[in-house]
């Protein structure tokens, strides 16, 4: 197995096709991750009883099972009671619900750790609730939660090749399928692996920034 | 890779020694010594009925694990172990000594005769589509589908039919790669592609399992030629592989080669008719 230079160069392009799906898959799922994370957090600290247990089942439903399985149940199984979704979407629903159970969780102990003290502070002042999520607790539980999140971005960013396994050409698959074309293993996967240590190497230097960039508010 | 090369004609040679205490007589055939003293040889399979299935029970069959099972036998090697593989791994994984030959129904191209060493030729068909009854997109050959913007094909990742969609001009992101054939079925019945290519025994071992009154079979594809396939050796392997095809010859004259693959579905004369020359040469 010898390096070719040359090859690398000729399958760049595509390999590049490959990393936009890639990004933009992580983009959008973390987009949906942090929504549907919040929404299920707020169901269950706050919704009435009922509600809230279910909500509670349904995350730990989601948390308990792999990736990979609820990806071919929503490109596969979905079609069957008449809900078709494009591949890469399908992806990007997979990805968001899945990470979204783990944002809820970080969500909650966020919000969890906010002492109880700050909160009868808040009534105390006469504060609506409104001010008290915005001004008292939101700017105390969030800077903790942000290595958190970012640990999970970056582990949804790593998971983004199962996409593969519904037929969406992200770098995975771009990758596999020039090695089909060529018979080269070597150069696409070692491009593959590059691309990604890259990117979670930025993602790590602007997830650095975001924490010293938020950490004054704790010790205010 | 040269060194590898050097320790397994070294390995060879010394259990050659071992097993007849004796002069080596073909030192060169270290490859087969190994596999007999071994007993078995490791060949790729895809799992795609009637070119290869594994049963329930795990039981390899289909036509071409069926020949290469009857010819190593012949070569004195027992048995085969046979392992999965998508098509477009199969070369990789032999030169990287996964597995000791492919019978997998991987036809004949010029790119992939100058990857591996082929045998003669064993198994023959044609192209096919499955796609929804009654061609709503007129879909008759991989031009067909270039031209038409709309229509999507399902493919075999590194299969044949991938590289003939992709040779025929239809865009990267309108060649579906499919995992397997429930997988293509189960897309083309959802309408997220409009026409699945398989090999025609293929495609009508499927369609007919599915009992699916919504799929039809175009077969053959316009302008497709007839394909075969040939076990696929490593290249280095090329003594292995002329003793495979002395053996291969033999079962071809005495008939017993037919009364293999013809049960499949396969015509032992399409095979006998060709050679690996002319479809390696051919464009």
């Amino acid at each position: 197995m010898e390096w070719d230079w040359n090859f690398v160069w000729e399958i760049m392009p595509t390999l590049i096709e490959g990393l936009k799906i890639t990004l933009l898959a992580t983009v959008f799922g973390a987009a949906l991750a942090a929504v549907i994370g919040l929404a299920f957090a707020i169901l269950r600290m706050t919704a009435p009883r009922p509600i809230a247990k279910t909500t509670s089942f349904v995350v730990e439903f989601i948390r308990g099972t792999p990736l990979l399985v609820q990806l071919y149940f929503i490109f596969y199984v979905l079609p069957d009671i008449g809900i078709r979704l494009p591949a890469l979407l399908a992806g990007v629903i997979g990805l968001g619900l899945h990470y979204g159970t783990y944002a809820a969780e970080v969500y909650r102990a966020g919000i969890e750790n906010v002492p109880r003290g700050q909160w009868e502070a808040a009534k105390a002042t006469n504060l609506t609730t409104r001010q008290t999520w915005i001004h008292v607790v939101l700017p105390q539980a969030i800077p903790p939660m942000i290595p958190a999140l970012a640990n999970y971005l970056i582990a949804m960013f790593k998971e983004t090749p199962l996409l593969s396994a519904i037929t969406v050409l992200e770098l995975m698959n771009q990758a596999k399928s020039v090695a089909n074309s060529s018979y080269r293993y070597i150069e696409p996967m070692t491009l593959v692996g590059v691309f990604f240590l890259i990117m979670s190497l930025i993602s790590v230097v602007f997830l650095r920034f975001l924490e010293d960039r938020f950490s004054p508010l704790e010790q205010r | 890779m040269k060194n590898t090369h050097f320790l397994t004609m070294l390995a060879g040679t010394a259990t050659l020694m071992a097993v007849f205490a004796g002069p080596p007589a073909f030192a060169a055939d270290g490859k087969l010594e190994q596999l007999k003293t071994q007993g078995f040889a490791r060949v790729a399979i895809a799992n795609e009925p009637p070119f290869t299935a594994v049963a329930a029970d795990g039981k390899v069959s289909g036509a071409a694990p069926d020949v290469a099972r009857e010819i190593f036998k012949r070569l004195g090697v027992a048995d085969i172990v046979a392992s999965i593989s998508e098509y477009g791994a199969m070369i990789p994984g032999l030169q990287a000594g996964r597995h000791d030959v492919i019978t997998a129904g991987l036809f004949m191209k010029p790119e992939r005769c100058a990857a591996v060493a082929y045998s003669q030729p064993i198994l023959c068909d044609a192209e096919a589509f499955a796609l929804k009854k009654g061609n709503p997109l007129k879909l008759q050959s991989y031009k067909d589908i270039a031209d038409n913007p709309d229509a999507k094909i399902g493919a075999p990742g590194g299969g044949t039919e991938e590289k003939l969609a992709l040779e025929a001009g239809v865009p990267r992101d309108r060649v579906i790669v499919v995992p397997d054939g429930q997988s293509g079925l189960k897309m083309l019945q959802d309408g997220r592609i409009d026409a699945y290519s398989l090999p025609v025994l293929s495609i009508n071992d499927l369609v007919s399992k599915a009992k699916d009154p919504e799929i039809e079979v175009v077969a053959p594809v316009q302008g497709a030629p007839v394909y075969c396939d040939g076990a696929a050796f490593k290249k280095g392997d090329e003594a292995l592989r002329d003793a495979f095809d002395v053996e291969l010859a033999k079962l071809k004259e005495s008939g017993d080669f037919a009364k293999i693959i013809e049960p499949y579905g396969f015509s032992a004369k399409a095979a006998m008719s060709t050679t690996r020359e002319k479809l390696c040469a051919a464009k």
